[in-house]
């Protein structure tokens, strides 16, 4: 297994680096200068020119490339065009936010979908079935933006149970920084105004994410339970006595997992890239919202960091993945 | 049985699942319920306390030094926490002294002698004296970033004295006066040198942070979620409002429901369409100001369609266009048609100059008299401006109704100011907002031939005679011969039409009628007057 890990972690730094390449030159090929934005449009040919010299831009692409590779080797992603700071301290910033948004979510989506997958399958074609199927679709149909609006405007706008935006009221302190996540933090710190009003803020972002992954979890339980409970040693073990609740859990939907780990992994990839419209819904301060307001000031350091930092983060949760694999049917080699 | 007992699991691991959700929905909710100091707190220090203040803002800040930021978010910030040598005087466009208590020109333009008043202090607690004047103007020189170009006229700053500043002149720059007044003006505190990394001067510092002698200062910026300004305990002034934050709330529905419910004061990102809502609540006012921010569509003249250099061509396209029925359809009404480059509220503006009107016979025969028949014209525009669209569309149909056939591009937005600076386009939507108060922001930059592309005339015009008349206007000190040299401008310009001057926008801004003092100043949109506000 440490050989797999090894070897998965070399593949990683490989496709770290194709997609720096890629996303350097096709960032490269858009028409725009990030210079021009940051002096002004209205801005001589002269102090362009000298911008674009101290920025480097004036360098042919592939040095460009080339230095900024060079600093990723040192830890250093550049500097933002737009904030003027470290790109790596910018995602620092902004990246537990995203994190803790998306694994919050992800867990309701669990927490939901598992159950909901196994009573559909158990209870195929009753009205359960349906009315699960209903559920998730809807779920999955729906944009966020909708659905983000209907939950402010319900728990915020008539209930007035939660606040409709931000990471913390305003007036309250972030629990001393360990992780970076709020939850996390506050708990180990035993903070626990901030803890409780972290939380408070994080409900309807992470349920409003969440619904929109519940049906693909939902619909792939449900199928590999059905695909599991069909076979001869589900069947085996009835004829053996083995109760029905006890089989259900310890050998079908553990069997069933097995396929399930591979959408999942794919949906929490997908919560974090899809973050960013509920992130603007609901002005939740992470990497989404970051990265949009970079692109449009057409910051290619800070678009790059996002990039490598999502797609290494892709490839982590691909190789827990394989781990979970690993873990679940020792069968499977690696 | 057996199966009994299964669905039983079953319903029971879903319920559980459920619960799990709602249990912390309840929870939360009762969060608000058992420690009512939380969310009362929350309401009692911010949009409800008397001496605090919510602006709700679409997007985070960019840099905030002085010296680097040509981008007019970050002014809502620097305004009220640098001070400058000269200030807009209230609502007008008028500059009244400011940091310097007067000032002196010489009869050449090029000398300027500022004395300054006592008692500025920063919040640092350094006395604001002319050498942290000649170092702030020293060190924009040498950053060399946006702002030079304003300030690229400055020859040498010196500092004879603690409370005596003169700046020589490269050349007599008569708006000068008018750009101490800008943002780039801001008198930074020398001790930012403390700062300094890899010889930046500070940049990386005030990028975001304020080191200035304005009432507030800059106390808490979280990233992506708010700005908090407080008081400078040094200043002479003490303001009403203690705390202001600028709140980033992207999306218009949670901020029109947050002015609603009194979460916030000011909602700077409602689009004019949802006003009509807006207006109808019972704590929200809606000010309502003619603004200095033109909508324009540039006419290529000389790189566009070869048509297009005939100036009978650019005048049918601007007899072509129905102004009011676009005002309506794109702002509802809040914007008024264009009289003449220079918009009204900025000294300079003509209001008998000739204005274009809807006729579509007169096009029609001025295109027949230009001896062009079906001609086909490409407009640019992007999404920067969401109205673009429609805009896009009327003129579309006001054009083809003329016999000018318009074909739409719409191109991403850099996209967009690649191509008007390549003068890659037949006809473009554009808009202008002057940095400084001066007919010069308009007249300079859009009608000189040295200007063409992004920085300035985007409509590749060029005529000997406006050149002349611009460049003069530019380098003479007195106002009255500035303003007829302007004028003179105006009438040709006019009637070349390298522009059609479509509308300038009101401006438009929902605040809570809690909120007391606001003035608007055109020169100061999405800026607050926050030291003399109340509630």
């Amino acid at each position: 297994m440490g050989q797999m890990i090894a070897k998965r972690l070399i593949m990683l730094f490989f496709v770290a680096f194709g997609v720096t390449l890629i996303i350097f030159f096709l960032s490269h090929i858009i028409p725009g200068d990030p210079a021009r934005m940051l002096v002004g449009q209205r801005a001589s040919e002269q102090t362009l020119q000298q911008v674009r010299h101290q920025l480097g831009l004036d360098q042919p692409v592939w040095v460009q490339y080339f230095t900024y590779v060079k600093g990723l080797f040192a830890g250093d992603l550049g500097i933002s065009i737009r904030t003027q700071q470290p790109v790596a301290q910018d995602l620092f910033v902004f990246f537990p936010a995203t994190i803790e948004l998306a694994l919050l979510a992800f867990l309701f989506a669990l927490i939901v979908g598992i159950p909901l997958g196994v009573l559909s399958a158990v209870k195929k074609d009753t009205g359960w079935d349906h009315g699960a199927r209903v559920f998730s679709i809807a779920g999955v149909s729906t944009p966020v933006f909708w659905s983000g609006l209907v939950m402010i405007l319900v728990f915020y706008g008539y209930l007035g149970w939660f606040p409709s935006t931000g990471r913390l009221d305003m007036d309250i302190a972030p629990p001393a920084r360990i992780t970076g996540l709020y939850l996390l933090d506050s708990l180990l710190t035993g903070n626990w105004a901030a803890f409780k009003n972290s939380l408070w803020h994080l409900f309807i972002p992470a349920v409003t994410l969440s619904y929109a992954q519940l049906a693909i979890i939902t619909r792939q339980v449900r199928a590999s339970m059905l695909e599991v409970l069909g076979q001869e040693y589900i069947r085996t073990a009835l004829a053996n006595g083995i109760s029905g609740p006890f089989l259900l859990l310890r050998y079908a939907l553990r069997n069933a997992l097995i396929p399930t780990i591979t959408v999942v992994g794919l949906s929490f990839g997908s919560l974090l890239g899809g973050a960013v419209v509920t992130e603007t819904i609901f002005a939740w301060p992470g990497m989404g919202k970051y990265v949009v307001d970079s692109i449009s000031y057409l910051d290619f350091p800070a678009i790059m960091g996002f990039t490598l930092i999502i797609s290494i983060g892709y490839a982590l949760i691909n190789l827990i993945v394989d781990l979970a694999y690993y873990v679940l049917d020792p069968q499977i080699k690696a | 049985m057996k199966s009994r007992v299964f669905e039983l699991i079953c319903i029971l691991v879903l319920i559980l699942a459920l619960t799990a959700c709602s249990g912390k929905s309840a929870q939360s909710g009762a969060t608000n319920q058992a420690a009512p100091s939380t969310t009362d707190n929350t309401a009692g220090t911010t949009s409800g306390a008397k001496d605090s203040l919510v602006v709700a803002m679409t997007a985070d800040e960019g840099t905030l030094d002085p010296a680097v930021t040509m981008d007019n978010a970050a002014w809502k910030i620097t305004y009220p926490t640098y001070e400058r040598l000269v200030e807009y005087d209230g609502a007008t466009t008028e500059v009244k002294p400011g940091l310097a208590k007067d000032w002196k020109v010489s009869p050449d333009g090029k000398t300027w002698t500022f004395t300054l008043n006592e008692g500025h202090k920063f919040a640092d607690g350094t006395a604001v004296d002319a050498e942290a004047v000649k170092f702030t103007f020293d060190r924009i020189l040498k950053i060399a970033k946006g702002p030079v170009d304003v300030f690229g006229v400055i020859q040498e700053v010196k500092a004879p004295d603690a409370k005596t500043v003169v700046f020589t002149l490269k050349n007599n720059f008569p708006p000068f006066l008018s750009t101490l007044a800008a943002n780039y003006g801001g008198i930074v505190s020398p001790k930012v040198k403390e700062h300094e990394v890899n010889g930046d001067l500070g940049q990386s510092y005030l990028a975001e942070h304020t080191m200035g002698s304005g009432a507030y200062q800059l106390t808490e910026w979280k990233k992506g979620e708010y700005l908090k300004l407080e008081l400078n305990p040094n200043a002479s002034v003490k303001p009403a409002l203690k705390t202001v934050y600028y709140k980033i709330i992207a999306d218009p529905s949670a901020q029109r429901l947050q002015l609603e419910k009194g979460d916030i004061d000011i909602a700077e990102g409602i689009p004019v369409e949802q006003l009509g809502g807006v207006s109808a609540l019972p704590n929200v006012q809606i000010v309502q100001q003619p603004s200095l921010f033109v909508d324009i569509a540039y006419i290529n003249s000389s790189k566009g369609n070869p048509a297009l250099k005939d100036p009978k061509v650019r005048q049918a396209i601007s007899y072509a266009v129905d102004y009011k029925a676009i005002a309506d359809s794109v702002q509802q009404g809040y914007a008024t048609q264009m009289r003449g480059p220079i918009p009204q509220g900025l000294w300079g503006h003509n209001d008998n100059a000739k204005q274009y009107s809807f006729d579509t016979a007169k096009a029609k025969s001025l295109l027949a008299e230009a001896g062009v028949s079906n001609l086909t014209l490409d407009l640019v525009y992007s999404d920067k401006w969401p109205w673009w669209e429609t805009e896009a569309l009327t003129l579309q149909s006001y054009l083809g109704e003329a016999g000018i056939k318009l074909n739409l591009k719409k191109v991403a937005y850099a996209t967009q100011r690649d191509m008007i600076d390549k003068g890659d386009f037949d006809l473009c939507l554009g808009v202008w907002s002057p940095d400084f108060a001066d007919p010069f922001m308009f007249m300079n930059y859009w009608f000189d031939s040295s200007n063409f592309g992004l920085s300035g005339n985007r409509a590749f015009y060029k005529n000997d005679q406006v050149d002349g008349l611009v460049r003069k206007a530019a380098s003479v000190n007195d106002q009255a011969e500035r303003e007829t040299l302007y004028s003179q401008a105006q009438d040709i310009v006019i009637d070349e039409a390298p522009y059609v001057l479509l509308y300038q926008k009101d401006y438009l801004l929902p605040v809570s009628k809690a909120v007391k003092g606001f003035l608007y100043n055109p020169m100061l949109e999405g800026i607050y007057n926050v030291a003399e506000m109340s509630k």
